[in-house]
């Protein structure tokens, strides 16, 4: 009997008073103790099949029809107290924010016990001990001392280790994972992977894992179903699906990714983005056909039927046997800029924050970062790699002046940043940029996009003419690859890709001669990704600016950048150019963080994850 | 912003709300035109007249007389001149002085910060009806007396919830990014974060004056309030309350009067909340 089987599932959307479907006759089926990865970037509608599962449809969703079987019952005309008996025992869930997942105020041991005497597991003192076991079966050391410990005390992928303990407790025979790694750490993916993995094996367990990241899937999956604005465009054997795309859209995907260990090569750039759903209400014919470079004129009169190309391996294409032709031009290629002049020398940066210290408690000094010293060219694109805690965006701030370092010097053009009473002449003299991370807070939404961009020229006591700034608004757009008609746009009609790309034309505003880009890619689709990837490599060629690029994403950084500071603890631990540091690592942290990347073949073994399984 | 304002024309909240105010305004403006009387004008040979539409009434009086044989209508009339100049000067007032402390300690934090929580803390520990009267017991009666002790009392209401909702606007990265292109404090503070608490800050305004309403009332009623020969609503409540039996329209006209000014101003506040802010508007919440 399948675990699950999903038949013609069809989500509907009320919108506009009209139903758009966000999943459309979704259909596969889920053997036991196998994995299910379901891929698709942000809108393809693949959480949405975790949430129907749970019947935790968004306000406005509702199945409209078709059947979710689980071991033959249908989950979606079971009684309600029926499928509450089965969620959280026979099926069970791996969230995808471990640090939001678990009750802040009661400790790991309580919320353990709750779960264990719901499944109705004996005495305290037994369900006490199968805590301790599966808190050690997730690889946590000092189970017991940890039962005692609240969530704030433990790091994000101990939370995880620890949903992952409750989630497989109840020994389910079907665990959906979404994006269990996506809230982690890079050199935190492997393991918790591995966990679940392992996890899957030792319980049987079949798994629905929802994913991002094709190579991902390709390594841990056993079928994978590719998903594009609520269709299942492509299904099969998950190393069959990754090695020949059948759909254009898969192949488009991958090539698209920039990769960590196969020579430099041109990304390929799909136009546009996904449908939203209030798009797809007016578009016919098969969905991907805007963005395809196969698109025929048959493939705009109807939706493509779902073709067998192989035994298992079914596609959604009138035009699949022309994928594998489909290749990045070459003119996207990333020339590396030629490095000019130092521009900027960074000298024994420090920053120490004093916390705590109050009438009882005495003051405690924290080094975020501890010294960093490093160099930027002119026209040098340079990356500032490492996790979360390790000074990365520290430095950013104090390079632009948002803190003040504790010492050392920033040295720009030779002149000193951090004395204070050349700082903001100078800085603003040699213009050296910022672009944030995240758009949505870095974009005030009460003003229109001509007044973003041409901020620069309302500042300080310089008067521009509404006119000049029109102007201005319109040679930035031009420059990002956005039309005129954007000008008079709020931030919040734009989507996320557009968004980044007004925060990169603010920054240009004036012609810095350096930017620091704080992750500014990480949150985007890969699709948008790659478009933003090759914007940047564009701009450098035309306007010429150095860039200090801070990312955990090393398939990024090894596209965009041509060196690369690796920062652990608050320290640059290793420096050096990105072909040589990648190709042979010599810190600890480096390696750590290249082997957190799955490789590119999906036939090729992920040492990672083999390793943390054992 | 245009856009805005023609969206929050067409909220029904806001339109019955400045409907009504537009009425108390009209009366307060032109008082010395509609009122059928003069307010002070006392006619000792009909006093407690009930209104026109009771037993015994006299159209003379639509309303009635109080127990001095003054016409209730025209005191009412020239109560709401009152009743909106204290609302519209003390909340003006105690906007400016909580708004700029509020975008000052919010904005700068540190020390500042510190400095003028504690000073809204020690404020807010004296009880605010005790406060304003222990102010007009030293200031004296008077119109503008009152306004300025009500703008003294109440100026920390603002610069309490301005304060947070101006932390939450200077965590944003755009605060920064003004920074970063060479903004000055004044202009961050002026083009990127007011605009920001500009409609918590209407609100509060419109909360304000309801407050500012009642608080007048309540000054006048114990008699420390605009003075014996201001006609107000508090004072008529007040004369009216002697009387409750003989005759409770008295009482309740002015209470009346007072309900209907304070619930404008409250649905006024909250039609402009919705409708001002932009992200509320355009998320499709």
């Amino acid at each position: 009997m399948l675990a699950l089987q999903a038949k013609n599932l069809v989500v509907g959307a009320r919108i506009d008073g009209a139903t758009v479907p966000a999943i459309r006759a979704l259909s596969f089926d889920l053997e036991p103790g196998k994995i299910l990865g379901l891929v698709g970037e942000s809108g393809a509608g693949k959480s949405m099949v975790g949430r129907a599962i749970a019947q935790l449809l968004p306000a406005g969703f509702a199945i409209s029809s078709g059947s979710l079987l689980f071991e033959g019952e249908d989950l979606l005309r079971m009684a309600p107290g029926a499928r509450r008996a089965l969620l959280g025992r026979a099926i069970a869930f791996i969230p995808q924010a471990p640090m939001t997942s678990l009750n802040p105020v009661r400790t790991i041991g309580a919320q353990f016990d709750e779960h264990l005497a719901r499944l109705g597991d004996g005495s305290r003192g037994t369900r006490r001990d199968r805590a301790v076991a599966m808190l050690t079966a997730a690889r946590l050391p000092r189970a017991a001392e940890l039962l005692t410990q609240y969530p704030h005390q433990l790091s994000g992928g101990m939370c995880q280790r620890v949903l992952i303990a409750l989630a497989f407790s109840s020994n389910p025979r079907l665990v959906i994972a979404d994006e269990p790694t996506t809230a982690l750490d890079v050199t935190m993916h492997p393991p918790i992977l591995a966990l679940i993995a392992d996890m899957q094996r030792q319980h049987g367990t079949a798994v629905i894992f929802i994913t991002h990241d094709l190579r991902l899937a390709a390594q841990l999956c056993d079928q994978v179903t590719v998903m594009y604005a609520g269709r299942a465009v492509e299904s099969g054997p998950a190393r069959a699906v990754l090695s020949t795309p059948a759909h254009p859209y898969t192949r488009c995907l991958q090539l698209a990714n920039p990769s960590l260990r196969a020579e430099r090569r041109a990304l390929y750039v799909m136009p546009d983005q996904m449908p939203s759903l209030r798009q797809l209400k007016n578009l016919s014919g098969c969905h991907f056909a805007p963005r395809c470079p196969l698109a025929a004129e048959a493939c705009r009169r109807g939706e493509p039927p779902d073709i067998a190309v192989a035994a298992d391996h079914h596609v959604a294409c009138i035009r699949a046997a022309a994928t594998r032709t489909i290749a990045a031009m070459a003119g996207d290629s990333v020339a590396a800029g030629a490095a000019g002049r130092p521009l900027l020398q960074v000298e024994v940066l420090q920053k120490h924050y004093t916390t705590g210290g109050g009438l009882f408690a005495a003051a405690r000094n924290v080094a975020a970062v501890k010294q960093a010293s490093f160099s930027i060219a002119e026209n040098e694109f340079v990356a500032l790699v490492g996790e979360s805690g390790s000074g990365k965006s520290t430095i950013a701030k104090m390079l632009v002046g948002l803190e003040l370092p504790t010492g050392g010097k920033i040295l720009l053009n030779g002149e000193d940043l951090t004395e204070p009473s050349l700082r903001s002449r100078v800085r603003n003299a040699a213009s050296l940029q910022m672009v944030f991370q995240d758009p949505q807070s870095a974009l005030n939404p009460r003003r229109r996009v001509a007044s973003i961009v041409t901020q620069a020229m309302e500042a300080g006591s310089r008067h521009s003419s509404w006119d000049e700034r029109l102007a201005r608004t319109r040679e930035l757009l031009a420059e990002v690859g956005l039309s005129t008609d954007f000008a008079a746009r709020l931030p919040g009609q734009l989507s996320g890709g557009q968004r980044q790309r007004i925060n990169i034309a603010r920054a240009l505003c004036t012609l810095p001669k350096i930017l620091i880009a704080d992750e500014i890619v990480s949150g985007l689709d890969v699709s948008i990704q790659a478009q933003l990837l090759n914007l940047l490599a564009r701009l450098r060629a035309e306007l010429g600016f150095a860039m200090l690029f801070i990312s955990h994403d090393l398939s990024v950084v090894r596209h965009l950048c041509s060196r690369v500071l690796v920062m652990y603890g608050g320290e640059i631990v290793e420096e050096g150019a990105v072909e040589k540091v990648f190709a042979d690592p010599q810190h600890a942290h480096t390696r750590a963080l290249l082997s957190s990347v799955p490789p590119d073949e999906p036939e090729a073994a992920w040492p990672s994850l083999e390793r943390g399984a054992s | 912003m245009t856009s805005a304002l023609s969206r929050s024309l067409r909220s029904p909240r806001v339109l019955i709300a400045l409907g009504m105010i537009f009425c108390i305004a009209f009366c307060a403006v032109f008082a010395g035109w509609i009122a059928p009387h003069d307010p002070g004008d006392q006619n000792l040979l009909a006093i407690l007249q009930p209104p026109a539409w009771a037993d015994g009434g006299d159209l003379n009086y639509p309303m009635g007389t109080d127990s001095l044989g003054r016409c209730v209508l025209s005191r009412l009339i020239f109560g709401a001149r009152t009743a909106m100049l204290v609302a519209l000067f003390a909340s003006l007032g105690a906007m400016i002085i909580g708004t700029i402390l509020a975008h000052i300690s919010g904005y700068f934090g540190g020390a500042v910060d510190w400095l003028i929580g504690r000073l809204v803390d020690v404020w807010m520990s004296f009880p605010p009806v005790i406060l304003s009267l222990i102010l007009m017991v030293g200031l004296g009666v008077g119109l503008s007396k009152v306004i300025l002790a009500i703008v003294l009392v109440d100026w920390t209401r603002f610069c309490r919830v301005l304060r947070s909702e101006v932390l939450i606007v200077t965590r944003h990265d755009y605060v920064a990014a003004a920074r970063l292109l060479g903004f000055t404090h004044w202009q961050t503070i002026v083009r990127e974060v007011l605009p920001a608490t500009t409609p918590l800050l209407i609100t509060l305004i419109s909360l304000e004056m309801a407050i500012a309403v009642v608080v007048e009332a309540i000054l006048s009623f114990i008699g420390l309030g605009v003075g014996a020969n201001t006609p107000a609503w508090g004072q008529m409540i007040a004369d009216a309350r002697q009387y409750v039996y003989q005759s409770p329209w008295n009482l309740l006209l002015p209470i009346f009067a007072i309900f209907l000014t304070v619930t404008a101003f409250n649905l006024l506040g909250d039609g402009l909340r919705r409708t001002l802010d932009v992200r509320l508007a355009e998320t499709g919440r």
